[in-house]
């Protein structure tokens, strides 16, 4: 693989996250509503919503600060930074030697961080609150994925993600190990934490008392609205991609063929699909935790991921 | 062949181990239950399996009593019981469920630090899932000293013992029939006297929290 | 007689009691003379059995040796056949009529004691272990004979910490076989003491102390050892009064028995201070935590509870003595069991006249019932360990076993703290047994019959305190070389 095409193809791979992330929601949703019996809007919905929002007018408060305005910008570019070093549809690539787990975890973190600094900025009741909320889930999900990403690190002996890819390819039985799974059901729970999914908060309703993400960008409008929502929607597929191509990277092109590359891209979908259909089954048959038991679910979690580690290093 | 074996049975005794797991974090006694369940029936497909690659034919036997028993008998008991003596109030634990969850994770640890020598000792392709095992142990015994349900009490029994049955599966391919029976036998008594017991404690507080039974300290 | 009728006998009796005491209705005299009458015959049978022991015989019976009687085996065979038939004898109050529940004592009790004997008389570990975990089944049902909530409390606190750790017992079992397994290949035989004891010296070090562990932990929670003790005194205050005295007299030496098979074959395997200090500590353990309980317990079947644990501490300690000391240990427990199977039959008398078990509210005992008090205070003060009882000299070889070994601190401790369980006592049985007589209540015996068996116990006490019978120290000596091999 020559460096000039590697470069092409991650800008590639971030280009198409950037297109699918939207569709992903849409198909969600549209899942979900099937599920319950409703039609449900169309999969592209979340398209017609971003064109809609970019082309509004943009309403700031006035007790805003300029940290408010900056907000919508890190988080979008942090998120879609992420995409660069994610192993999508190929490895190794070139940007693998920066391609490191940590810095994808802290550059998503680094969003969610602006995000709840721009919640808490115009000082509003409800932004405080969502804020407050988003750091508590944030600070509890936070050592889950670590420590789950060192189960995955420690099977692979390195952090690299392209490394653990490539060991995980070597090795196709590894993916029903149980250290496998237990880190990957821990890094599920955190993805619902993370992406303000069920259980942990609804994304379909603006209740005042549950809301957590809703609640921080209740002051946005216009085009930021629509980065953040393009952003969150883009760190859902992140976490999604995280979970498919770490845990089960069957299909991940390991030469630049447009054959192969094909195949990646089908499979990636598909795996996509798959997990989309599985939060959206979740998302229907489990209600929404009180948030005093959120951190009850997010210790499952870190247990998990410390099981996972236990497995995957005691028992080797 | 071999790695398949071990693969998948460890696969089965993690499954049992997170069921385990399930009894710490869910509340009421209609989950807990159907944790037992589930678990009893991964106890007993990992027996199936060991009899099945380790060519030992009576753990058939025994795979089938601990699904039919365990996984479908009791389980149907205990949701009769629990639909009898009514909704209960909530009974908060006497360790809270986050924190219950981390000492079930340190305690999985232990299971692990114990049970080395032993794991190191065995030839068999599914030495690596006893520890596994010793854990189901440690983490019943911790939810019947941390809980104050009777019931949640008696599910932790339970599932002490299928946490030793699959030690036994795992360890030795079982231990000779005979003795299982004998077990199982025990195991089904030992039950039906705990419930007649719960009845009783029912009848005689009009409530499943143990944290009542005190008068007699000292 | 030959062997296998000798074995018919002996647990055959007791099954059969259950099974009449469980299809006759109403338990009328002739089933109640019946059921007593078959305890006898499983107490003639174990005498039986013990004859053969000392003239140098092994009786087995049954499919590969399932049942196997060596002199340990012939001890507590003995010791709980002759409960067992005391029990029986008297009914569940002791010799003071309970109307009404003797039937389903005397199924259930007559049951408890066929599983004892078949626990302590199997050459089978598997089997001991599914013997001693239907010890807790047939019991915890009678210990609410009577429902009411101490009662209820009472039996909830006795099956599930019973059970919780019998299974602790199954997995250090599991864990014995495993390396048993691992080591010489997975075999049905393994699981013979006989076998298990040969293949010993080669078992795995490491893994045979964990099994110890969980073994000792096990079974010492059956035997009451502290810590694991709490549901004991409860269980013992609450249970009719015969039941009391099968559980402390002769279930807390079955679980102990278990142990000291155990230790047998751990002996063999690990070659280590580990096994005798964990037994010497949970001895130790046990020994405080009762001693402490019994200054100022206000409750006498509570006080004969924690009199209990402390004895099974000392025997337990007496394991880790070398030779004299599992001497003294056994010896010890052939003395306890009589005094204290005695003890809490007593005890039943009282509580049926008094109709309280608290200390404070029973005086003047001499003169309400002046042989029940007596034998009551013989039996106290032989549990003390005054001389001539026999636990006397069961209590001074034990130390002399302590001191021999080099324990010289442990046994001022030990001595430091039987001294407070002997003040403790004799003050509570001063209480009872003097002062002024309750004028509300009627004075004389009743039921004198009832008395002449427990006479007995305390003849043998003195007998065993005096001089140690041939055929006993026979006995005596073959379980200290087994355990000692």
């Amino acid at each position: 693989m020559t460096a000039a095409s590697g470069h092409v193809l991650a800008a590639a791979q971030a280009l198409l996250c950037l297109a699918v992330a939207p569709g992903l929601i849409g198909l969600i949703r549209w899942l979900k509503a099937r599920m319950q019996n409703r039609r449900g809007s169309p999969v592209w919905q979340p398209y017609l919503d971003l064109r809609k929002l970019l082309a509004k007018e943009t309403v700031v408060s006035v007790n805003a600060s300029w940290l408010f305005r900056l907000a919508p910008y890190v988080v979008f570019t942090s998120t879609a930074a992420v995409t660069f070093l994610l192993p999508v549809l190929a490895v190794p690539l070139p940007l693998d030697p920066v391609g490191d787990l940590l810095v994808v975890v802290y550059l998503l973190l680094l969003g969610t961080f602006f995000l709840a600094l721009a919640g808490l900025d115009p000082g509003s009741a409800f932004g405080g609150m969502g804020a407050s909320r988003e750091m508590t889930v944030a600070a509890l999900a936070e050592p889950s994925i670590a420590v789950a990403m060192f189960a995955l690190a420690l099977g692979a002996g390195s952090t690299n993600l392209g490394e653990i890819v490539a060991r995980a390819m070597a090795r196709p039985a590894d993916a029903v190990s149980p250290g496998y799974l237990l880190a990957f059901t821990a890094l599920f729970i955190v993805t619902l934490a993370e992406t303000g999914r069920l259980p942990v908060d609804n994304p379909a309703t603006h209740l005042e008392l549950t809301m957590i993400h809703e609640a921080m960008v209740l002051e946005y409008s216009g085009r930021y609205l629509a980065l953040i929502e393009w952003a969150a929607a883009l760190k859902l597929l992140v976490f999604f991609t995280l979970l498919a191509n770490l845990f089960v990277p069957w299909g991940v092109a390991t030469t630049l063929g447009p054959g192969a590359l094909l195949l990646a891209a089908v499979t990636y979908v598909a795996k996509l699909a798959v997990l989309a259909a599985a939060v959206a089954v979740f998302e229907t048959r489990v209600a929404k935790l009180r948030l005093f038991r959120v951190p009850e679910l997010l210790s499952v979690s870190f247990v998990l991921a410390l099981l996972a580690i236990t497995a995957s290093f005691l028992s080797r | 062949m071999n790695d398949a074996f071990a693969q998948l049975a460890m696969l089965g005794s993690s499954l049992v181990l997170i069921t385990s797991f399930l009894l710490l974090w869910r509340r009421g006694t209609p989950a807990h239950v159907s944790a037992l369940a589930i678990q009893s029936i991964a106890l007993g497909a990992t027996a199936g399996l060991v009899g099945y690659f380790a060519d030992k034919h009576e753990l058939y036997l025994v795979a089938v009593l601990l699904i039919a028993l365990k996984g479908v008998g009791i389980p149907v008991l205990l949701h009769r019981m629990a639909r009898r003596l009514g909704p209960a109030r909530h009974v908060p634990p006497y360790v809270n469920t986050a924190t219950s969850l981390l000492a079930g994770a340190l305690l999985v640890l232990l299971a692990y630090v114990v049970m080395r020598p032993l794991v190191e000792a065995s030839p068999l392709p599914t030495r690596a899932g006893m520890p596994l095992a010793m854990g189901v142990v440690f983490v019943s015994l911790f939810v019947i000293v941390s809980r104050r349900h009777a019931l949640a009490q008696v599910i932790g029994f339970l599932m002490l013992e299928n946490g030793i049955a699959l030690l036994a599966v795992l360890g030795t391919y079982g231990i000779p029939l005979i003795v299982e029976i004998g077990v199982f036998l025990d195991a089904m008594m030992g039950f039906l006297v705990m419930q007649i017991v719960v009845y009783h404690i029912h009848q005689t507080f009009q409530s499943l929290d143990v944290e009542q039974l005190n008068r007699l300290r000292r | 007689m030959s062997e296998p009728a000798l074995f018919l006998l002996l647990l055959g009796g007791p099954v059969l009691g259950a099974v009449l005491a469980a299809a006759i209705p109403g338990a009328p005299r002739t089933t109640r003379a019946l059921v007593a009458l078959l305890a006898a015959g499983s107490l003639a049978g174990a005498l039986g059995l013990a004859a053969r022991v000392v003239a140098g015989g092994v009786p087995t019976w049954g499919p590969e040796g399932l049942f196997r009687v060596d002199a340990l085996s012939a001890v507590l065979a003995v010791c709980v056949a002759f409960v067992g038939a005391l029990a029986m004898g008297l009914g569940p109050g002791g010799g003071h009529a309970a109307p009404g529940e003797g039937r389903r004592f005397r199924a259930l009790a007559s049951l408890f004691a066929a599983t004892m004997l078949i626990a302590v008389t199997t050459g089978n570990v598997a089997v001991m272990w599914v013997a001693i975990e239907a010890t807790t089944i047939t019991s915890a049902l009678l210990v609410p004979l009577h429902v009411s909530r101490a009662s209820v409390e009472a039996s909830w606190k006795y099956i599930l910490i019973g059970s919780v750790g019998i299974a602790l017992a199954f997995v250090g079992t599991v864990l014995a076989y495993f390396d048993f397994a691992t080591v010489a290949g997975p075999q049905e035989s393994a699981l013979r003491w006989t076998v298990l004891m040969d293949a010993a010296p080669a078992l795995h070090p490491a893994a045979m102390q964990l099994s110890f562990v969980f073994i000792l932990v096990g079974y010492g929670t059956k035997a009451g050892l502290a810590p694991m003790h709490t549901w004991l005194p409860d269980a013992h205050a609450e249970a009719p009064a015969a039941l009391s005295a099968m559980m402390s007299g002769v279930l807390l030496a079955v679980a102990l028995y278990a142990i000291v098979r155990w230790k047998a074959v751990v002996a063999l395997a690990v070659d280590g201070p580990v096994p005798d200090g964990l037994l010497m500590g949970l001895g130790v353990i046990s020994l405080g935590v009762a001693a402490l309980s019994l200054t100022g317990q206000r409750h006498y079947k509570r006080l004969l509870a924690y009199s209990s644990i402390e004895h099974t501490g000392l025997m337990c300690l007496g394991l880790a003595l070398g030779p004299l000391g599992v001497f003294a240990s056994m010896l010890h427990l052939v003395n306890h069991t009589a005094a204290k199977s005695m003890m809490f039959l007593l005890s039943g008398r009282i509580l049926g006249r008094y109709r309280t078990a608290d200390i404070r509210e029973v005086s003047g005992l001499l003169r309400t019932m002046p042989v029940t008090g007596g034998l009551f205070a013989a039996g106290a003060l032989a549990l003390v360990g005054l001389p001539p009882g026999g636990l006397f000299l069961s209590k001074l070889a034990l130390l002399r076993a302590g001191f021999a070994t080099g324990h010289g601190w442990l046994m001022a401790l030990v001595l430091a703290l039987l001294a407070v369980a002997f003040v403790a006592v004799v003050a509570q049985l001063n209480r009872m047994l003097y002062g002024a007589a309750r004028t509300d209540l009627p004075a004389g015996e009743t039921e004198r019959w009832a008395l002449v068996p427990l006479a007995v116990c305390v003849l043998v006490l003195l007998v065993l305190g005096l001089v140690l019978p041939d055929p006993l120290e026979i006995l005596l000596q073959d379980i200290v070389t087994m355990v000692e091999r």
